[in-house]
């Protein structure tokens, strides 16, 4: 009886390359109920899901300039759901005519044990922070409106103070790389929260 | 000429008395001398005016002609009595008869000369023919002119008048058609593409993946007439939906029989709902509804084909145009259809069954709506991409194939479909089974008592058999089944589970057969009542005819003083067989035996006599064994 025959590459690739389309914009927290009427409004007719997320960010410096940054992101409010690790790249720098920011991103999803495995791979806690806010969906589009706490105390993420007295708001898709289409039509969606918010693209390497 | 004597009356009253010209110093007066006879003539010759007349028909212009050379005459007059006082006073009466003969024979030569008509001639003075017919060619030219000024000015205001209201209709339809606008916005969603208006009228936003655009375009409507009358009905908004969903459309779902023994459970149409034309919905709004509906008809039959002709089942489904045919029950045909019809032609079937108040209708509308929208959930995290959440928890827990593909959903919309329409199907022929037993059959009574919460795919139904007035004894046969999607589970009171296919015929022969045990559980628990002894109880005899459903039970119990026993033999098809036994000393013929000596022997129970239970008193079976029973307890 023979072996059964083994391929001898390894298996590469077989996961299409997402990008992430951006476009942030900020409220203050006066003006947020006004805007979550209008996102209830314009958006898919459910009934709003607030969410309490708490992020950390790990870095991994390498000998070489830039270090390679994780987030890795769980939920308070459903502690037995998965981990959430994402990478994001660095912003494509196309045409700029093009609406949104447009970034390579990984999404894998993780068990609770995520935080020692990285820290035994190598990564290096940066920063941590806890998000609280309501997501909504349009589609495959997806706004979230965060407020943005700081966590006093490594680790407690009962003890919280705001960052800023005001909330983040983002738009953002999840899309093959490649199509343009979806620029368009977060762009349109932007001009309908016009004057509440202001949601425009904003390069993170501009802001350092 | 007549002289003017105009002073003739002061005459009289100055001859009376002599007027007193002057009173000297002494008193003495002095008259005036009366005027003498001639005197007073020559005064009064003074005072005749030669130019007044009393002639009063004289003509005008003559007078007026007299008048001129006749006015000095009394200025001469009296410049002469002023100047010369002394004059004859005839001398103007003298001067003016001169002047009178004068003309007068001035006057008779002319004429003698005119009647010669040699020297002279009289001619008419020439008339201007136009002086006499101007003033009315004239009035009339005037006239004509004056009415076309005022023509003019009354129809340049007129101009004016209709110009404003022109103009005041059209900012009427003007704000109409914005006030309209917001109307439908308010309902409906619209978005401005450059300068025309779109709206949506898709599910999208509700969850749909139908590829359909759903768009439609809001026009201005500018066909009215503004001298016609404007119609009760006119609306300055129209809207052009796309082509392919005019009209109306439902979706007609029918299950039919095909052979004798099943039921038909007819057709209903679903979303025919018409829509009732309230008093402050427009037209439009109408149409959008319509042409809304027809989108989900085409979605929920798109998808119901699409399933068809995917999913593989034991019998295939057919997919003919605009007609699924499925047979979820061999004999049963389920069809499901699209109908859809445009407004022009009158749709010429003359459908019978209207839209039926029928608590199916609105249950099956609900659940397609369900089943064609997703639920939605958000993940979290909130930066999960979206997707299902137990995908996402594929990775973490390290599920297999066999454990991912076992969270799929499977099942299509045309599947649940057929499940739901085979368990309604089986329900409602249980029903009419249990129905039909009860009428027909009177002993004993048959009583289903259905739960009324059920589920899509499961209902449930407490069978009772009892005996009318005997109900708090004879309650050991309680049935409970539950209806699933293609069998019947049946749960016994005493404990046994019997699961029952989808033939009618089975449950019919199950509750036959329980029937005839309670006949016999009835008698049992009768003789714990009366106080006889059980002896024997089967529920299922090996012994006489055998039946071909189900089996006969037999029972037989003792009078307490043992004396009468009786036996009853219950089978679903043979009936009901009751003997009676009696003690040997009761027997018409008794076998002298030598072994039995002993009177006391006689007492014991011998023969057996079958008892006619049609032609015994009672209603039902078991109030006939209670008089038997009673019959043959002898009161003490």
């Amino acid at each position: 009886m023979e072996a059964p025959p083994v391929t001898v590459m390894p298996v590469t690739g077989g996961t299409i390359n997402m990008m992430e389309y951006l476009l942030q914009g900020s409220v203050l927290d006066q003006s947020l109920e006004s805007l979550l009427h209008r996102l209830r409004g314009l958006c898919d007719n459910m009934e709003p899901e607030s969410f309490a997320d708490h992020e950390l960010v790990y870095l991994l410096k390498g000998q070489q300039g830039n270090p390679f940054m994780l987030r890795a992101r769980r939920s308070l409010l459903h502690p037995t759901a998965p981990w959430h690790l994402r990478y994001l790249g660095q912003p494509e720098v196309g045409d700029k005519s093009r609406h949104a920011l447009v970034r390579n991103c990984v999404d894998v999803a993780a068990s609770h044990s995520l935080p020692d495995f990285l820290n035994e791979m190598g990564f290096r806690m940066d920063h941590e922070f806890v998000a609280k806010g309501q997501v909504f969906r349009k589609g495959a589009m997806k706004v979230v409106v965060s407020k943005l706490l700081r966590v006093l105390a490594s680790g407690n993420t009962e003890n919280t103070e705001p960052l800023s007295l005001s909330y983040l708001v983002e738009l953002s898709v999840l899309a093959p790389a490649g199509q343009d289409t979806v620029s368009e039509d977060m762009r349109s969606f932007a001009e309908q929260l016009k004057p509440l918010v202001h949601l425009e693209k904003i390069d993170p390497k501009r802001l350092m | 000429m007549r002289l003017h004597i105009s002073s003739l009356t002061g005459l009289s009253a100055s001859s009376v008395a002599a007027a007193v010209q002057e009173v000297s110093l002494d008193g003495l007066e002095t008259y005036v001398p009366l005027l003498s006879m001639s005197q007073n003539l020559a005064k009064l010759a003074q005072r005749i005016d030669f130019n007044q007349s009393s002639d009063s028909d004289e003509d005008g212009p003559e007078r007026e002609s007299r008048e001129p050379w006749g006015k000095p005459e009394p200025e001469e007059d009296e410049g002469t009595v002023k100047f010369q006082p002394s004059l004859w006073p005839w001398d103007s009466v003298r001067n003016n008869l001169r002047s009178a003969l004068t003309e007068m024979c001035v006057l008779h030569d002319v004429l003698s000369v005119l009647k010669d008509k040699k020297y002279m001639a009289l001619d008419p003075v020439s008339q201007d023919p136009a002086l006499t017919k101007t003033p009315q060619v004239f009035q009339l030219i005037s006239k004509k002119k004056s009415l076309a000024t005022a023509a003019q000015l009354l129809l340049k205001g007129a101009e004016k008048l209709t110009k404003s209201l022109a103009e005041n209709q059209e900012q009427r339809r003007q704000r109409d058609f914005n006030s309209e606008l917001l109307r439908l916005r308010s309902q409906w969603k619209l978005r401005k593409v450059g300068h025309k208006i779109l709206g949506d009228l898709s599910y999208r936003s509700a969850g749909s993946l139908f590829p359909h655009h759903g768009t439609f375009e809001v026009i201005k409507n500018t066909d009215i007439d503004l001298d016609k009358k404007v119609p009760d009905d006119y609306c300055p908004l129209n809207v052009q939906i796309p082509s392919d969903l005019e009209g109306s459309a439902y979706i007609k779902v029918s299950i039919q029989k095909q052979s004798a023994d099943i039921g038909d459970l007819g057709t209903v149409s679903l979303f025919r709902r018409q829509p009732k034309a309230k008093p402050g919905s427009q037209m439009w709004h109408l149409k959008l509804e319509a042409a809304q509906n027809v989108l989900l008809c085409k979605e929920i039959f798109a998808q119901l084909s699409r399933e068809a002709v995917q999913i593989k089942s034991q019998i295939p489904h057919i997919v003919v145009k605009n007609q699924i045919i499925s047979q979820p029950f061999p004999g049963l045909q389920l069809s499901i259809s699209l109908c859809h019809s445009t407004g022009e032609k009158k749709s010429q079937r003359a459908s019978p069954d209207k839209s039926k108040p029928d608590d199916h209708l609105y249950v099956l509308e609900h659940n397609l709506h369900q089943l064609i929208r997703e639920v939605h959930t958000m993940p979290h995290p909130a930066s999960s991409p979206f997707g299902h959440k137990r995908l996402r928890l594929a990775g973490p827990m390290a599920y297999d194939k066999a454990e991912i593909s076992s969270l799929q959903q499977s099942e299509g919309l045309l599947e649940k479909i057929i499940k739901q329409a085979k368990h309604i199907f089986l329900r409602s022929r249980t029903a009419r089974t249990i129905d039909s037993l009860a009428s027909r059959i009177e002993d004993p009574q048959i009583q289903a008592h259905w739960s009324n919460i059920n589920s899509v795919y499961e209902s449930s139904v407490k069978v009772l058999i009892t005996s009318q007035g005997y109900e708090q004894i004879c309650k050991s046969i309680q049935l409970q089944l539950n209806i699933g999607v293609e069998q019947i589970r049946v749960v016994h009171r005493d404990g046994r589970v019997i699961t029952l296919s989808h033939q009618e015929q089975e449950l019919q022969d199950f509750l036959l057969s329980q029937m005839s045990q309670h006949q016999v559980h009835a008698v049992q628990q009768l003789a714990k009542v009366m106080g006889w002894h059980v002896l024997s109880f089967s529920n299922h005899v090996g012994l006489g005819p055998i039946e071909s459903i189900g089996n006969a039970s037999a029972i037989t119990v003792a009078s307490p003083s043992g004396e009468h026993a009786i036996s009853v033999r219950n089978g679903p098809e043979s009936g009901c067989k009751v003997l009676v036994q009696f003690p040997r000393n009761q027997a018409k013929e008794l076998p002298k035996s030598d072994a039995v000596q002993d009177a006391r022997w006689t007492h014991l129970r011998g023969p057996y006599r079958e008892v006619h239970c049609g032609r015994m008193e009672g209603r039902n079976f078991v109030y006939k064994m209670e008089l038997l029973m009673a019959a043959l307890s002898p009161c003490p």
